[in-house]
């Protein structure tokens, strides 16, 4: 499903944000990335999603090879990847409802299949009774679930969530995990980029831990290696 | 995707964005309203210049006047050749008879005048012809066929005006002008293409979370740029419309006006700029189009860079 080779990414003049990444991961799939801050995790979640290219090496998402992809169709591949990322936040504006059918208006989806997904995504993740809500009326673990439902609209075959419970409590966590895992159940792969040692090794999925911007471990039913 | 809904979309964002940014839009507006009249005050006096050069040259004509006791078949002769000649547009023959009555009408509120006149017992005023020719450059040649043996030794005297100096101040203030009202263009062009380029600057920073999202969750990059260029569009068809209007209560108010400074007939603003709506609006319309595309278009350039 996500296939990297010899993948290096080199931030002008000379910061490597990763070093010779070759890592493959199977449909349907969860997969914990982790690792200390500046290991590389943002730089390769954003490679996956060409927000960047790589310096060197090949990416391929689905057997689809995105390394030089053209920007006409960045769309195609963000519709394929559903993203959660930590700066990436719900409109303040909108309301819950607003907030999941923008972004299927703004791909060019009909409105009466709008009607139709919306309420789906709402309830898989749990908001079906507050779509009414602005998200200054949601907690921080609702509001996560905003956006991964908004994540959701276009039945991505791959969820990405970068570091997705950075700010919140445990219990929340928890929620946002459990809603991961039931996304994962439905056959989405699921890469998860967190900093949470519980989450991870209550997880006991494959773990692939970044250092440096290289692969220190790789493990099938893996643990928070390194120190907190 | 269909058009349809993409289109309807992209327009309702449009107007969304417009809205929220109301003040700049106007503002913008206002530029634009401000270009598009120099524009048309440059337009309406090359015209009102145009019609006074022709409202003089209509005035130029030769008056022959003949002596006194020439028969009444030469004048006939007189006036068939002139009229027979292809330079000329009009010639009309005032017989003794008519030109008395043309003078005495002229000088009826003199009384010395007509004192004068009365003390003599016969008609003093010859027959006279007025010709006047299709060209300006016509006259010199209708002069020398005035010298025609049949009738020439009948021409008491000849006057002829050209208005050549009238015209040619008239055409000097055509020129400066003109060069001077493409000069305000083109500065207000630019201001416009500016101010245009800003705020549409302002209208993505408003949205630049939108745009965020837009492209995370898959919107193509035209639909991301559409709204901001239909934006630009909106401002263009806002001034348009306006101008339109100010030009037309400008026309209203200051055609009747004018009329003296022609001598009486009409300084044409109206028959121009009316006769002429769909052309103006279509050249206006397409420069300012083009204008605002090309600002909005490299406004939200910059943004799509990825
Ligand atoms: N846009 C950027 N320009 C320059 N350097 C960057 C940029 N983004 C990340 N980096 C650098 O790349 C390295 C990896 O960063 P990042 O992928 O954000 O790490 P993580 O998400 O694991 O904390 C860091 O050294 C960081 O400073
Ligand atoms: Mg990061």
């Amino acid at each position: 499903m996500i296939r990297l080779e010899g993948v290096s990414k080199i931030y002008p003049p000379d910061v490597h944000g990763l070093r010779d990444i070759t890592l493959d991961i199977d449909p349907g799939e969860f997969v914990s990335i982790v690792g200390q801050s500046g290991a590389g995790k943002t730089t390769l979640a954003r490679l996956l999603i060409a927000e960047e290219q790589p310096t060197r090496g090949k990416i391929e998402i689905g057997g689809w090879d995105i390394t030089r992809i053209r920007s006409r169709r960045i769309p195609d591949l963000r519709r394929q990847v559903g993203v959660v990322f930590q700066d990436f936040k719900l409109l303040p504006k909108k309301t819950v409802w607003e907030n999941v059918t923008f972004a299927l208006e703004v791909s060019g989806v009909p409105t009466r299949r709008i009607r139709d997904v919306t309420p789906q995504v709402l309830k898989i993740v749990g908001l079906e009774e507050k779509a009414e809500r602005f998200p200054y009326q949601l907690s921080g673990g609702e509001q996560q679930r905003v956006v991964i439902a908004r994540a959701l609209v276009h039945r991505p075959k791959i969820l990405l969530a970068d570091e997705p419970t950075g700010n919140l409590d445990s219990i929340n966590t928890r929620d946002i995990i459990d809603l991961l895992l039931k996304i994962n159940a439905f056959g989405t792969t699921i890469v998860l980029v967190t900093h949470n040692r519980e989450v991870v090794n209550a997880l006991r999925r494959r773990v692939i831990t970044l250092a440096n911007g290289q692969v220190a471990a790789d493990h099938k039913e893996g643990k928070y290696l390194l120190p907190t | 995707m269909s058009i349809a809904i993409t289109s309807g979309r992209i327009v309702s964002y449009a107007w969304k964005n417009f809205a929220r940014n109301a003040w700049i839009g106007l503002a913008t507006v206002f530029v634009l309203v401000l270009a598009l009249l120099s524009v048309n005050v440059l337009v309406g006096v090359s015209a009102m210049l145009d019609r006074a050069v022709t409202i003089l040259e209509d005035k130029i004509d030769i008056s022959v006047y003949f002596k006194n006791d020439t028969p009444e078949a030469v004048l006939q002769q007189a006036q068939f050749f002139m009229a027979g000649l292809p330079q000329v547009r009009e010639v009309s023959l005032l017989n003794s008879d008519q030109a008395l009555d043309a003078f005495k009408e002229r000088h009826a509120n003199d009384p010395r005048i007509m004192e004068a006149l009365a003390e003599l017992d016969q008609n003093p005023l010859g027959a006279s012809l007025v010709i006047r020719g299709r060209k300006p450059d016509d006259y010199p040649f209708l002069l020398e066929a005035l010298k025609n043996p049949q009738f020439g030794s009948a021409i008491e005297s000849k006057t002829y005006d050209d208005h050549a100096e009238a015209i040619r101040q008239v055409r000097d203030i055509g020129a400066s002008a003109r060069l001077f009202g493409a000069i305000l263009i083109a500065i207000f062009a630019l201001f416009s293409a500016m101010i245009v380029y800003n705020a549409i600057r302002v209208a993505i920073y408003t949205q630049r979370e939108e745009i965020g999202v837009m492209r995370l969750v898959g919107a193509s990059s035209s639909f991301v740029r559409m709204p901001f260029v239909v934006e630009g569009l909106f401002i263009a068809a806002l001034a348009l419309v306006l101008t339109a209007g100010v030009v037309a209560a400008t026309i209203a108010f200051l055609e009747p006006r004018l009329i003296p400074f022609f001598d009486g007939s009409d300084p044409g603003l109206r028959l121009f700029f009316y006769g002429r709506f769909w052309y103006l609006l279509a050249a206006e319309g397409g420069t300012l189009v083009v204008l605002v595309t090309i600002s909005s278009w490299a406004a939200v350039g910059k943004y799509l860079k990825r």
